[in-house]
C-alpha cells in the first residue's frame, strides 16, 4: 500500500479538521458508553437494594424503585445477620495485614536496597519467585499447620498468610533505593543506629509508597475470600465476604437483601478507592512494571 | 562459609553493616519460608502419601497421581478451566487495550479521569459481591439482562443455569472485573510513549492504523505480555466467582480445578488427592508463565 494519499482523497484543511473533531467525538462516545456499561452493575445493585420483594419480581421490570428512600432492606441485613461484626472483623483483619506487611516489607526493602550481604540477590530473586506459587498450592499444608496450632476460627489464623506480601517487599525496595546514600551516611556519622535511621530517615522519605502499600493491601484483604472460607467456622468470626454468602442458598435468594448486603460490603472499600484513587492506580502501575 | 561466620560474629564495621542488612530482611525471609516455601515442599511430599482413616499417612508412591490423572472428573474440571480461560483472557486483553487507547485520546483530563475511574471501579469490588450481583443480572426470570433482551425480541436465556451458557457467562464476569486493572497498566505505558514518535510517523505519512501497528503495539509489548501472564494466572485460579454463584453446576459444567481442589480437601478431606492437584496447579502455572516469557519476550529497540 502506498503511503502517499491518493489524489481524490486529499482533504482540504477545514474538512480534515472536521474529520478529526468527528473521530474525537466518536472515540469519546465509545469510551463513555463502555464506562457506563461497566458501571451499570453497581447502579443496578444499589437500585435493587432499595426495592421491596414484590417490586423486584414485578413484570414488566421497572428500573426505578417505588421509594428511593426505602432503607428497610439495610435494616433487615443488620437485623438478620451480625453484619456489623462482619464489618468489624474484615476491618480488623485487613488493618493488621496492611500494617504488618508494611513494617516487614519496609524493613526488607531497606535491607535489600541499601546493604550488601552474602546471598542478597539470591534471596530477593527467591522472594520475587514466590509470585509464581499460587496460594491454592500451599493451602492444604497451611490449613494443617493452622489447625495444629489451634488457630482455626481465630483472627490470627485468618490473617496469618497475609501478614507480608511479595508486592510490598518489591515496592519498598524500589522506593528506598532512590533515597540518596548521603542522607543515611550523614545520620550514621551523627551516631544513629541502623534501626533509628530506618524510622527517622527512611520511613519519612517514602510516604507515597507507604500510602500505596497500605491502601492496596487493605483492599486485597478486605476482599479476600478463599482463605477465610477455609479457616472460619463460627458465625462470629465471619468476615464480610463470607457474611455475604449467608444471604445465598441454592433454592431461594432474597436479592433485595443480598444486594443491600453487597452494597454495605463494598461501600467502605469504594470510599477509600474513590478518595485515594491516585495511590491505587500507582500500586497497579507498579505491579505492572515489575513484569 | 567464612562469609556466614563473619555475618554471625562481626569484627569490622563492614561486617556489622552486612549483619544489619541481613537482619533487616530476616523477618520477611522467615515469613515467606514458613508460609510459602515450606508448605509448597509439604504439598509435594504429601502428594505421595495417602491419609488413611485414623490420621496416619502411608507412602503410596505415584499411586495418587495415577488416581487423579485417570479421573475423568479432574480432566473435566481442567477442560472447563481452560475453556473459561480462552474465553476471557484474549477478550479482556483486547478490550483493555481498546479502552486504554480510547482514554489516551481523550484530551480533557477531568473526563478522562471520570471514565477511567468507572472502568476501574470493579477492581475495588470483592469477587464474591461482583459475582452475586451478576447472578441477579443473569436471573432467568427476573433478571434485567433477559428483560433488556426481551425489548429487542430475544427470548429469555438461562445463563448461569444452562450447561452451554454458564462458562461464557462467568467469563463475562471475569472480563468485567479485570478490564479496568489491565487498562490502567496499558494507559500508564501509553502515556510514557514520547509524542515525537507519532509526529515523525505522521510526517512520513503513516495513518492511525499503521501508527498503532508499528509504534504503539511494539512499544506496549512488555505490558501486553505481562497482562497476558497475569490474566492467565488469575483465570486459571478462578474460584470465588464459581463458588459464589453456581458451585460448579449445572451438571459440573462450571466445575474448575480450584473448585475441585477445595472440595477434595475441605469437603471430603482427601488431602493427598488435593495435594496432587496443588502440585499440578503449581507446575502448570510455572510452565505456562515460563513458556509465554520465552516465546513473547522480544526486545524492542528504537
Amino acid at each position: 500500500m502506498a503511503n502517499l494519499p491518493e489524489a481524490g482523497r486529499v482533504l482540504t484543511p477545514a474538512a480534515s479538521r472536521l474529520r478529526q473533531v468527528h473521530t474525537r467525538w466518536l472515540i469519546g462516545l465509545a469510551v463513555a458508553c463502555g464506562a457506563i456499561t461497566v458501571f451499570f452493575p453497581f447502579f443496578w445493585m444499589a437500585v435493587t437494594s432499595l426495592k421491596t420483594p414484590p417490586e423486584i419480581i414485578r413484570v414488566p421490570l421497572q428500573v426505578a424503585p417505588d421509594h428511593w428512600a426505602n432503607l428497610a432492606n439495610y435494616r433487615e441485613v443488620f437485623h438478620r445477620e451480625n453484619f456489623l461484626r462482619y464489618l468489624f472483623n474484615s476491618a480488623l483483619v485487613a488493618s493488621i495485614a496492611a500494617l504488618s506487611s508494611l513494617v516487614v516489607s519496609a524493613l526488607a526493602g531497606y535491607g535489600f536496597s541499601k546493604f550488601h550481604f552474602p546471598g542478597r540477590d539470591a534471596f530477593f530473586l527467591a522472594i520475587v519467585g514466590i509470585l509464581m506459587v499460587p496460594f491454592q498450592s500451599v493451602v492444604v499444608p497451611l490449613y494443617l499447620w493452622v489447625n495444629r496450632f489451634g488457630l482455626l476460627d481465630t483472627y490470627l489464623g485468618i490473617v496469618a498468610p497475609d501478614l507480608v506480601s511479595v508486592f510490598g517487599v518489591f515496592l519498598m525496595r524500589q522506593a528506598i533505593e532512590v533515597i540518596p546514600n548521603d542522607y543515611l551516611d550523614a545520620a550514621r556519622i551523627d551516631g544513629c543506629s541502623e534501626l533509628r535511621i530506618f524510622f527517622k530517615v527512611v520511613l519519612p522519605s517514602i510516604k507515597p509508597a507507604i500510602a500505596t502499600l497500605l491502601i492496596i493491601k487493605f483492599m486485597w484483604n478486605w476482599n479476600e475470600f478463599f482463605w477465610p472460607l477455609v479457616v472460619v467456622n463460627s458465625p462470629t468470626m465471619r468476615v464480610v465476604t463470607i457474611g455475604l454468602m449467608s444471604f445465598t442458598n441454592i433454592y431461594f435468594i432474597e436479592y433485595n437483601l443480598l444486594t443491600a448486603a453487597a452494597v454495605i460490603s463494598i461501600l467502605p472499600i469504594l470510599l477509600i478507592f474513590l478518595f485515594l484513587q491516585r495511590w491505587v492506580v500507582q500500586a497497579v502501575v507498579m505491579s505492572g512494571l515489575k513484569g | 562459609m567464612t562469609a556466614w561466620i563473619r555475618l554471625l560474629l562481626p569484627k569490622t564495621y563492614v561486617d556489622r553493616q552486612r549483619r544489619a542488612g541481613f537482619l533487616f530482611v530476616l523477618p520477611a525471609l522467615l515469613f515467606f519460608g514458613c508460609v510459602f516455601i515450606l508448605p509448597l515442599c509439604q504439598s509435594i511430599i504429601q502428594s505421595f502419601y495417602r491419609t488413611v482413616p485414623g490420621g496416619a499417612s502411608q507412602y503410596v508412591g505415584t499411586r495418587l497421581y495415577e488416581k487423579v490423572f485417570t479421573d475423568s472428573t479432574f480432566w473435566a474440571a481442567v477442560k472447563n478451566t481452560v475453556d473459561l480461560l480462552f474465553m476471557s483472557v484474549p477478550t479482556v486483553v483486547v478490550c483493555a487495550l481498546a479502552v486504554a487507547l480510547g482514554l489516551n485520546r481523550i484530551t480533557s483530563l477531568k473526563w478522562r479521569n471520570v471514565w477511567a475511574a468507572m472502568y476501574f471501579l470493579p477492581f475495588a469490588c470483592s469477587l464474591v459481591a461482583a459475582s452475586l450481583v451478576w447472578q441477579w443480572i443473569y436471573h432467568p426470570v427476573y433478571g434485567i439482562l433477559n428483560a433488556a433482551l426481551g425489548l429487542v425480541g430475544i427470548p429469555p436465556q438461562k445463563w448461569l443455569q444452562s450447561i452451554e451458557q454458564v462458562r461464557p457467562s462467568i467469563a463475562a464476569v471475569n472480563i468485567w472485573v479485570r478490564v479496568g486493572f489491565d487498562t490502567m497498566i496499558f494507559l500508564a505505558a501509553l502515556q510514557s510513549i514520547p509524542g515525537e514518535y507519532y509526529e515523525a510517523a505522521s510526517i512520513d505519512g503513516a495513518g492511525a492504523w499503521r501508527q498503532l501497528r508499528h509504534i504503539t503495539i511494539p512499544l506496549l509489548n512488555p505490558q501486553i505480555l505481562m497482562v497476558c501472564i497475569l490474566e492467565m494466572i488469575f483465570n486459571f485460579k478462578i474460584f470465588d466467582q464459581v463458588y459464589a454463584t453456581t458451585q460448579g453446576g449445572p451438571a459440573s459444567s462450571s466445575q474448575t480445578v480450584i473448585m475441585l481442589l477445595y472440595d477434595t480437601a475441605f469437603k471430603y478431606f482427601r488431602f493427598g488427592d488435593a495435594s496432587v492437584m496443588a502440585v499440578f496447579v503449581f507446575i502448570t502455572l510455572l510452565v505456562v508463565t515460563l513458556v509465554q516469557w520465552r516465546i513473547f519476550r522480544k526486545p524492542v529497540e528504537y
